[in-house]
């Protein structure tokens, strides 16, 4: 048994776990590319078999960066209340948007059908998968990777006056608070339960006592990040960085012949899934 | 010669609210010049960490004028230069440390000051190796212990090899050993002409320096060279601070010996001192 | 000290991110012991395990093999009362930004008190005797804002919040880095006082030999994980083989001594505080000055 507090432990947005896996060595830019038209594919793909592969995608990618997939689970396991609340919504109030297909039950507002549940099936599945699918992005590619491969991806809008660089680092800042967030929530909750704040009485699955628990914590928290967010800024600032500014870059970045296949299958994979009439 | 640093009537107060303001800095102002080994002493919250954020532009005085290599530090246009040439390794590492990786949070400023690679690649072992963290350069830094972090946050600045370093209690979390070793990382980069100011509450650390500044209530009360500065035991003690132990101890012998000088504040220097005394002593 | 075992941990591991790729070992086997009204010093190199170890102690972290049992209550069983726990246990982190949370200074340090559910009165009573502890005044500071103070003071406040609890066992990690000189001796003499007055044990994780010399009664050092040693500050300091094979530092003071001895005088190297020290180097200079009465004496 380990602490109740380890919470950066389930967060597997934004930590770089380095295991110099195939997946970790491929280009950043093709892996973000690649994986941005993936995420497109996925959402826009309402198939139950279409969602089956992209399941199956996304399993073997992580299973690729050599990450173990406990890990992967471990980043899923919070998100399942809601996933399952979000669920049941879904099936009790949407039906009557989805009416077609089979009906099962017909209750006053309540409409089930097999549209319905499909819709409800597959929006999990496919939550399930964008978790997977960003899991390994941001587990095999460093912030700095990040932002150089973003900024590089975008720089074409340069010519439209597009603010390419600002928009690169909001987003690395971003992906880099997650786990920072999820830190300070840690010594946010340690720091209360020093002093006799209640923690960690029920399991992850009593969602009632768990928010009611997590009230207190949380406008300290948003008015810590904010202060941590301004801290990072001077930091950053601090050494040289400038907005929009030149900088060289540690790791050097050079799309090979295995790259170019990896985009080549991303392609195939999303074209698939986007225009392919699955069965069911 | 020019100075690197130069503080004109510097003041400065925090916005606490629209109404209320903490008044920091007062009317400060001295020059610090290229090679010099500056330590900066007094209480918390005297006013020492808002001037050392002061010699980069991190923060800009609400009156008189802050000149790096003779640029305003107000001046947008030449922060960039600005921080180039001093850079500062905060109190507080967590608020340093800016990437999801060790050796990457090294390479930040070197990226931003458009370091080639190789060059880059170079710097950042280096500076790893100085402060002892090599074996843990691809791990997260925010899942180091806190002298860890500590010594990251000091790899970080020692990297982009600034004209000026300014470390903010860059030890306070180092045990006695990484303390002595970062002591002689300042002392060898102050040797290759580089400029230190260092900010501490280790009186004997303070002692290493060529000159002590003083700051009470956001003024600076004596600013001289160790020796001159340790003379003043008890303005020290009434400022909330004190001599070196070294010191200390020559006094109290001194008190006893009057031929012990108590004129001491190195530890070297007080070996020496019992040497001689010891010497003379038995010569006679 | 009334004999009493108060800590008890034995053989005790944890690895941060178990089960993780960023999996790290932090503390493999450490044991630690303490009775009721000690005053335990833990001493040991950056990253040796001293945080990791001493959050054990208020259940902060589980333990995850080994034995940690306090005041009687053995932490490795499912239900353990984390709260009553926690009250008795005072724990202050490192680095103080983690433990301050409250926008008000006031009420942060009050944060501990009003949850153990006491009187307003009592609280406001406990919050100025916990400022007054650590050295702050009371009306000028309790309406700043936390975020609005230097390093140090934000250190005192962050005492202050869980001295404010009345814990009977009070665990410092590195309660006076970042201190002046003033301040640090202040506290380190409340903290004694405590300690000796109202039979408080004190644990402290420090890198400052000579207040490790001034307050413990042991001492235990870390190295990867493990207590490597144990004794008095004494014992610990007048051992130079195994100061020098741990590169444990030593007060100034001593490290003087240590090498006046290097240089053949005869001084003993037990003088922790500078009046001792100074005594004992006279001694030396006296012995030659006044010759062989001196010796006769001896
Ligand atoms: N962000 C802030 N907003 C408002 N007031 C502040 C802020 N930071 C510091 N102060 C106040 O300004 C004064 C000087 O703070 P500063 O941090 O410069 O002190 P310091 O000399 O570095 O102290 P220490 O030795 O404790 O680090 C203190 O009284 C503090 O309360
Ligand atoms: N959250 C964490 N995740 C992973 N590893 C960690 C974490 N916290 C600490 N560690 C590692 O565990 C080891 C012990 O850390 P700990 O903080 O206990 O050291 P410490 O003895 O307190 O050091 P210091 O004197 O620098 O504070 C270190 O090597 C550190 O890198
Ligand atoms: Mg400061
Ligand atoms: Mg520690």
């Amino acid at each position: 048994m380990s602490s109740e507090f380890e919470i950066s432990r389930s967060i597997t947005i934004g930590q770089y776990v380095p295991t110099g896996s195939f997946i970790h060595r491929l280009d950043p830019r093709i892996k973000l590319l690649v994986f941005v038209i993936l995420v497109v594919a996925i959402a826009f793909n309402t198939s139950y078999f279409g969602n089956a592969i992209g399941l199956v995608l996304s399993l073997y990618l992580f299973w690729a960066s050599k990450i173990p997939i406990s890990y992967g689970l471990s980043g899923v396991k919070p998100a399942i209340p809601f996933i399952v609340i979000l669920a049941v919504l879904q099936l009790l109030f949407q039906g009557q948007l989805f009416s077609d297909g089979r009906v099962y039950v017909d209750y006053g507002f309540v409409l089930i059908t097999s549209e319905s549940i499909r819709l409800v099936v597959v929006s999990a599945v496919r939550f399930i998968e964008i978790i997977f699918l960003s899991s390994v992005l941001t587990l095999s590619t460093s912030t700095t990777e990040l932002t150089h491969s973003i900024q590089s991806l975008l720089s074409p809008l340069k010519k439209i006056k597009f603010p390419v660089h600002e928009i690169s680092l909001i987003t690395t800042i971003a992906i880099r608070f997650v786990p920072t967030f999820a830190i300070e929530m840690e010594k946010m909750m340690k720091a209360q339960a020093s002093r006799g704040a209640d923690f960690g009485t029920g399991g992850w699955w009593r969602i009632v006592q768990r928010t009611k628990e997590m009230f207190p914590i949380i406008i300290p928290l948003f008015n810590i990040a904010l202060s941590r967010a301004e801290d990072l800024i001077l930091a950053m600032e601090s050494r040289c960085y400038t907005p929009g500014g030149e900088r060289s870059s540690y790791s050097v970045y050079k799309a090979i012949a295995k790259d170019y296949l990896v985009l080549l299958v991303g392609l195939f994979f999303s074209l698939l899934l986007l225009f392919y009439p699955f069965p069911f | 010669m020019e100075p690197i640093i130069r503080l004109e009537n510097v003041s400065f107060s925090y916005k606490i609210n629209e109404k209320t303001k903490v008044s920091v800095l007062k009317n400060i102002s001295f020059s610090i010049f290229p090679g010099e080994y500056v330590a900066i002493i007094g209480h918390n919250g005297s006013g020492k960490s808002t001037l050392s954020k002061h010699l980069n532009g991190i923060l800009t005085p609400d009156s008189g004028d802050v000149w790096v290599h003779g640029h305003n530090t107000k001046d947008v246009n030449k922060k960039r230069s600005i921080r180039q040439a001093v850079g500062t390794v905060f109190q507080h590492p967590d608020n340093q440390i800016v990437a999801t990786i060790v050796e990457e949070d090294v390479a930040f400023g070197l990226e931003n000051i458009g370091v080639p690679r190789e060059e880059m690649k170079k710097r950042v072992d280096e500076a790893l190796n100085v402060v002892k963290m090599s074996p843990f350069r691809h791990r997260p830094p925010h899942h180091l212990s806190g002298g860890q972090k500590q010594r990251v946050a000091i790899a970080g600045v020692l990297a982009m090899k600034p004209d000026c370093i300014v470390f903010d209690e860059a030890t306070s979390m180092l045990d006695s050993f990484g303390r002595k070793e970062v002591l002689q990382v300042m002392r060898k980069m102050n040797n290759m002409g580089m400029t230190i100011i260092t900010v501490t509450h280790h009186m004997s650390e303070a002692a290493e320096a060529d000159r002590i500044i003083v700051i009470e209530g956001g003024q600076i009360v004596m600013d001289g060279p160790p020796r001159e500065i340790f003379k003043h035991k008890l303005e020290l003690e009434n400022l909330q601070l004190e001599v070196p132990s070294v010191s200390q101890m020559a006094e109290v012998i001194h008190s006893q010996f009057n031929t012990f000088s108590k004129d001491i504040i190195q530890e070297n220097e007080f070996i020496e001192e019992v040497e001689k005394f010891h010497k003379e002593e038995v010569g006679t | 000290m009334t004999g009493r075992p108060i800590i008890e941990i034995e053989n005790l591991s944890h690895t941060y991110m178990k089960g993780t790729p960023m999996e790290h070992v932090a503390l493999k086997g450490a044991n630690l012991y303490a009775e009721e009204g000690e005053c335990i010093a833990i001493i040991g190199h950056t990253g040796s395990g001293k945080s990791t170890l001493i959050q054990h102690f208020n259940g902060l972290m589980r333990p995850e093999s080994g034995k940690v049992i306090i005041d009687g209550e053995d932490l490795s069983k499912k239900k353990v009362d984390l709260k009553t726990l926690r009250q008795k246990v005072g724990l202050v982190f490192q680095n103080p930004e983690d433990q301050i949370f409250e926008k008000l200074i006031g009420d942060d340090i009050a944060y501990g008190p009003f949850k153990l559910g006491l009187p307003i009165k009592e609280v406001r009573e406990r919050v100025k005797w916990a400022m007054d502890v650590v050295g702050l005044d009371f009306e000028e500071i309790k309406d700043r804002q936390t975020f609005a103070l230097s390093g140090g003071q934000k250190r005192k406040v962050a005492l202050a919040g869980i001295l404010a609890l009345k814990p009977k066992i009070l665990v410092l990690d590195e309660p006076t880095a970042g201190l002046d000189p003033k301040s640090r001796k202040e506290l380190l003499d409340k903290i004694k006082r405590l300690n000796k007055d109202e039979k408080l044990t004190v644990v402290f994780v420090s890198h400052n030999m000579e207040e490790v010399a001034m307050l413990a009664d042991r001492v235990y050092v870390m190295a990867g994980g493990t207590d490597v040693l144990t004794g008095t500050p004494k014992e610990i300091f007048t051992d130079k083989e195994k100061l020098q094979h741990h590169q444990i530092g030593t007060p100034e003071t001593v490290q003087v001594l240590y090498k006046l001895t290097d240089l053949g005088y005869q001084v003993n190297t037990e003088a922790f505080s500078v009046l001792e020290a100074a005594e004992e180097i006279m001694k030396v200079l006296a012995g030659k000055k006044e010759g062989s009465e001196h010796v006769q004496r001896i």
